[in-house]
């Protein structure tokens, strides 16, 4: 740590410590951006997602071509210069269902990623905050989760819900997917609650929503974020996986993994219409990883000199 | 005759992204065959990285950029900044050996003591495998483990703290060295197992002439072992002498405030402690002049500006400042009385007792 | 009105023959291997101790690592809820105290801990960390508030401009100087001090110990003093307990206990000390004690300093447990034989 003195004033009494200028203001946070603005990889995972996000927010108000409307152009048209992607099977411009995917990929993966976070911070929190039986049976619960496929769960839950609306498909894949997060939490609440500044905020009369909240949480922070950032793509991948599978959004959403299912039934006749989506979907999953992994790296405490 | 070990202007920079730290800067001394000489010092005043660089164990990025360690007390002292690998790997653990602050890690958790310690001579070539092997269990009994022969199976997790750091001792000492170098050895340990090892390291000391280096902290750790004391700050020599009088008689305002800031075990209560304002400097951005003036009580213009030179204020005494305590003492008494502390002479001595030590009393607990 | 001149501190008795805060048997034990069909074992960290903290007063607690000081202080500070006995603090029992009565009683009784880079927490502003316990208890808003941090940390020996910096950007006296200050800030009578200068280097030790002297003298004070170093504990206590393996060994006043130990333990202890003056130490000449302290998990029987004694006779020593008992006016010590070494 740097420490300078700012004035050479003689002090003879205990005072004399605060003479001395203390480091640069140089937070946690700080350091942790400067860290991940020198990781190439990640930045690039970052430029790629800022780009989703505008085309996300464009095509809620803009798109070529109305997502929905049919017969635009040749059924299983090839690019060019008024469909740069092309057409798929019943004429639709895959652009406009290009941008409008981007709008259902990013909706999933951080609506799962918010929800399924929530649970998992919350039963992650209680179960390493107050061990004992809670832990117990939130521990028993996931280990149970764990073993149901999550494929079946989402079906389950589909069927009974008996609707396909996106939020719905959002709230089926976040009931499976907040299992790591708590698990990451509980890990992390039950290091931390033996640290000794839980135990100073203990003695100074914090309650423990106090505890929670301001002193384990905020320390968690970093893991939290990481795990969160990965929960992002796999989201997606899942939502389009199910969209593959005909339980995703329903048609005519621009789903990319609706639209993968579409266009493979004709791959040798028209590959564009598969590979498009697919490869926009790979583009977008990669990005994520990388910026997940860069955040990581940096706010691993591990890498921190 | 020459001395054992001698370090001539010796520099161990650390090259850093924002900078150069110079933890060690410019530092000359010498050991003596069969010597104990502490060296003292807080956290970053350099006594580490002094004890690393004689056995060229510099962590990286650090490097000895100048200076001599020359070593070998009979005919051609060689200098170990100059060694080759090989040579080097010779010297340490042979020549030169090191025990350090937390024994635990310096012992590998899986193998058995006994090979550890055999391991530590089969390294070099002094002793051969049947020599080593009938060595282990004398070597545990000169360090004190108690039934040396049934503890050569056990694993270093079975062994206590205090046991750990005498089998480290016994690997250190198992080549015969001319010279052990201890690095905060009792830091670690409990006041009355700090007691043992250290009258096992002065035992040691007279039965095999094995001079030692001391590194830490406490100066009254050096007060019991040592012969000299070199006292150091921000990677220099402050003061350096024969330790009666280096503690009756200091002369550098650093060593006379560091003796008054510690409360003493024969001191009575509530006489208050001197307390030398502010932090040790910051390494990468040491203060103009002499490195300690931005604490010191005593300092002069001259200190803010000019480096004193370490020079001889005694008898076999150097100190490195332009006050001395001796003139400080007389032109400014107000600033030594206001620190002084009344030390009363100690009325009970403790130790007047006949002590018991045999090794295996019966219920005694092997540790 | 500063907190010097409050009315708390204006009426808190200094009188070093009352107790404050009382101990009675407390015993605290971490069972370990404990299954789901029950069994198992445990370490017996504290393990039957009485004693008083009086009003004013230092009272020093002082052992080797694993003697359980630091647990026995945990304890009184209820940060770890006794196995059994009573800490009887102002009248009142905390043993069974939970919840909101509990924390209430927290704004009288305060810790100091012995890592500062530990007990601080690092996303937190040293102006935040100070000013909670205030937060907690609702005791100032606002500019008060700020003001009394303020105060505290000028009081402590902190530069009030820093209020906004990381506990990472001090040093380490500097931070037990802001966990010195977040104790005070809720003017406490009772603090318990769990070796709070251990991590500091040498020469910023004295600074935090005369802070703590000058603390007590202003604020009326009363203090836990827990410490392995029996040099500051001589410098600082009116009282010294010894402890081994859980149990206290010896209690006086300082002066005694240094002066004329009567147990074996204590005797031992002291004569380990190195004293920095080479003269005195030519001529010293411990009493090495044998081996090192046993485990807690199954302590000797009898007297558990027996296995390492150097006047343990047997089977005496061995098989009846010494009462901690006065032995001259005051001078509390649990040994069949005190003062014979």
């Amino acid at each position: 740590m740097a420490t300078a003195p700012s004035d050479y004033v003689f002090q003879d009494e205990f005072t004399a410590d605060s003479t001395y200028e203390v480091g640069e203001a140089v937070s946690l946070w700080k350091d942790a951006w400067r860290r991940l603005t020198s990781n190439y990889f990640a930045l690039f995972g970052l430029a790629v997602i800022v780009l989703l996000l505008l085309v996300a927010i464009v095509s809620q108000f803009w798109t070529p071509y109305p997502t929905w409307k049919q017969g635009i152009g040749p059924t299983y048209g090839g690019p060019s210069a008024a469909h740069p992607f092309g057409l798929d099977q019943v004429g639709r411009d895959i652009l406009s269902r290009l941008m409008g995917g981007a709008a259902i990929a990013l909706a999933v993966g951080l609506g799962t990623a918010l929800l399924s976070s929530v649970i998992g911070i919350a039963l992650g929190l209680l179960a390493g905050f107050y061990r004992g039986w809670v832990d117990t049976m939130i521990s028993l619960l996931i280990n149970v989760w764990y073993g149901i496929p999550d494929l079946l769960v989402v079906m389950l839950f589909v069927v009974i819900i008996n609707s396909r609306e996106l939020k719905w498909i959002i709230v089926a894949i976040s009931i499976t997917a907040w299992l790591n997060m708590a698990r990451l939490v509980r890990g992390q609440t039950l290091a931390l609650r033996e640290r000794e500044f839980v135990e100073a905020a203990r003695s100074i009369g914090t309650r423990d929503v106090g505890l929670l909240t301001r002193h384990i949480l905020p320390n968690a922070l970093g893991p939290i974020i990481v795990q969160a950032t990965y929960l992002i793509p796999a989201a997606i991948l899942f939502e389009a996986f199910l969209s593959f599978l005909g339980l995703g959004a329903p048609p005519p959403e621009p789903s990319w993994g609706a639209m993968c299912a579409e266009g493979y039934k004709s791959l040798q006749l028209a590959a564009h219409v598969t590979l498009v989506p697919a490869f926009a979907l790979a583009i977008t999953l990669i990005a994520l990883n990388a910026f997940g992994d860069g955040l990581r790296d940096a706010l691993d405490p591990r890498m921190r000199r | 005759m020459a001395p054992l070990l001698q370090v001539e202007d010796l520099k161990t920079h650390f090259h850093l992204r924002d900078g150069v730290v110079k933890a060690v800067d410019g530092i000359t001394f010498h050991v003596d065959k069969g010597e104990t000489v502490g060296i003292v010092g807080e956290s970053g005043s350099g006594k580490s990285i002094t004890s690393l660089s004689i056995m060229r164990l510099v962590p990286e990025p650090g490097r000895i950029v100048h200076g001599r360690i020359l070593f070998g007390a009979n005919g051609q002292p060689k200098d170990v900044v100059k060694m080759t690998d090989e040579e080097i790997r010779d010297f340490r653990g042979s020549d030169v050996s090191m025990i350090f602050q937390d024994p635990m890690t310096s012992l590998n958790p899986v193998l058995r003591i006994g090979f550890q310690v055999r391991e530590a001579m089969s390294a070099h070539d002094r002793f051969s495998d049947e020599q080593s092997k009938s060595r282990v269990v004398p070597l545990l009994k000169k360090v004190r483990i108690p039934g040396a022969a049934d503890r050569t199976k056990a694993f270093p997790h079975q062994f206590s703290g205090g046991m750990r750091q005498r089998v480290m001792i016994a690997m250190g000492l198992s080549n015969e060295p001319s010279l052990l170098i201890a690095d905060e050895p009792t830091t670690a340990l409990d006041v009355t197992v700090q007691a043992q090892i250290i009258e096992l390291l002065r035992d040691l000391n007279r039965e095999m002439g094995t001079a030692i280096i001391l590194i830490t902290h406490n100066l009254a750790v050096v007060a019991s072992i040592c012969t000299r004391v070199i006292v150091m700050y921000a990677g220099r020599i402050v003061e350096e002498g024969y330790t009666r009088d280096i503690f009756k008689n200091p002369q550098h305002p650093y060593t006379w405030s560091l003796l008054r800031s510690m409360p003493r075990l024969d001191a009575a209560r509530h006489s208050k402690l001197l307390t030398i304002s502010g932090l040790p400097p910051d390494m990468s951005n040491p203060p103009p002049g002499c490195k300690f003036h931005p604490r010191c009580r005593f300092r002069v213009d001259r200190c803010l500006e000019e480096e004193p030179p370490l020079g001889e204020v005694g008898p076999n005494q150097f100190a490195r400042c332009w006050v001395l305590m001796r003139n400080a003492l007389v032109t400014q008494p107000e600033k030594a009385a206001a620190a002084e502390v009344p030390i009363p002479p100690l009325t009970a001595e403790p130790a007047q007792i006949d002590q018991r030590s045999e090794p295996d009393r019966p219920g005694a607990v092997k540790a | 009105m500063t907190l010097e001149t409050s009315p708390e501190v204006e009426s808190r008795v200094v009188d070093k023959q009352l107790a404050l805060v009382s101990v009675e048997d407390v015993t605290k034990h971490f069972p370990i291997g404990a299954g789901l069909l029950g069994g198992g074992s445990a370490v017996r960290a504290v393990d039957g101790v009485s004693f008083e903290v009086r009003a004013g007063e230092t009272l020093g607690l002082v052992g080797e690592s694993g003697c359980g000081k630091s647990t026995l202080g945990r304890v009184i500070a209820q940060l770890h809820p006794a196995t059994s006995g009573k800490v009887i603090f102002q009248g009142q029992d905390l043993v069974p105290m939970r919840g909101e009565k509990l924390r209430r009683m927290r704004q009288e009784l305060q810790m100091i801990f012995q890592d500062p880079y530990a007990s601080l927490n690092p996303r937190m502003t040293v102006g935040e960390i100070i000013g909670e316990p205030l937060k907690n208890f609702g005791l100032a808003r606002g500019k008060e508030r700020s003001n009394r941090v303020h105060e505290v940390m000028r009081t402590c020996g902190l530069n009030p401009n820093f209020l906004n910096r990381y506990p990472h950007e001090f040093s380490g006296g500097q931070r037990q100087r802001i966990g010195i200050a977040r104790a005070l800030v809720l003017n406490p009578t009772f603090i318990v001090a769990d070796e709070p200068i251990s991590a500091l280097d040498v020469s910023i030790q004295a600074q935090i110990v005369n802070l703590m002297e000058d603390l007590q003298n202003r604020f009326k004070l009363t203090y836990l003093f827990i410490a392995h170093d029996l040099s500051v504990v001589r410098h600082l206590s009116d009282r010294v307990a010894v402890m081994y393996l859980g149990k206290i060994m010896e209690i006086a006043d300082s002066h005694s206990i240094y002066e004329n130990p009567l147990h074996p333990y204590t005797k031992a202890l002291l004569s380990s000390i190195p004293i920095p003056d080479p003269d005195l130490e030519a001529k010293r000449q411990p009493i090495l004690l044998q081996g090192e302290i046993p485990s807690p998990v199954n302590p000797p029987s009898g007297c558990r300093f027996h296995t390492r004694c150097p006047i343990a006779q047997f089977p005496i020593c061995s098989e009846q447990v010494p009462p901690l008992e006065s032995k001259v006016d005051g001078h509390l010590a649990a040994c069949h034989f005190a003062g014979q070494l």
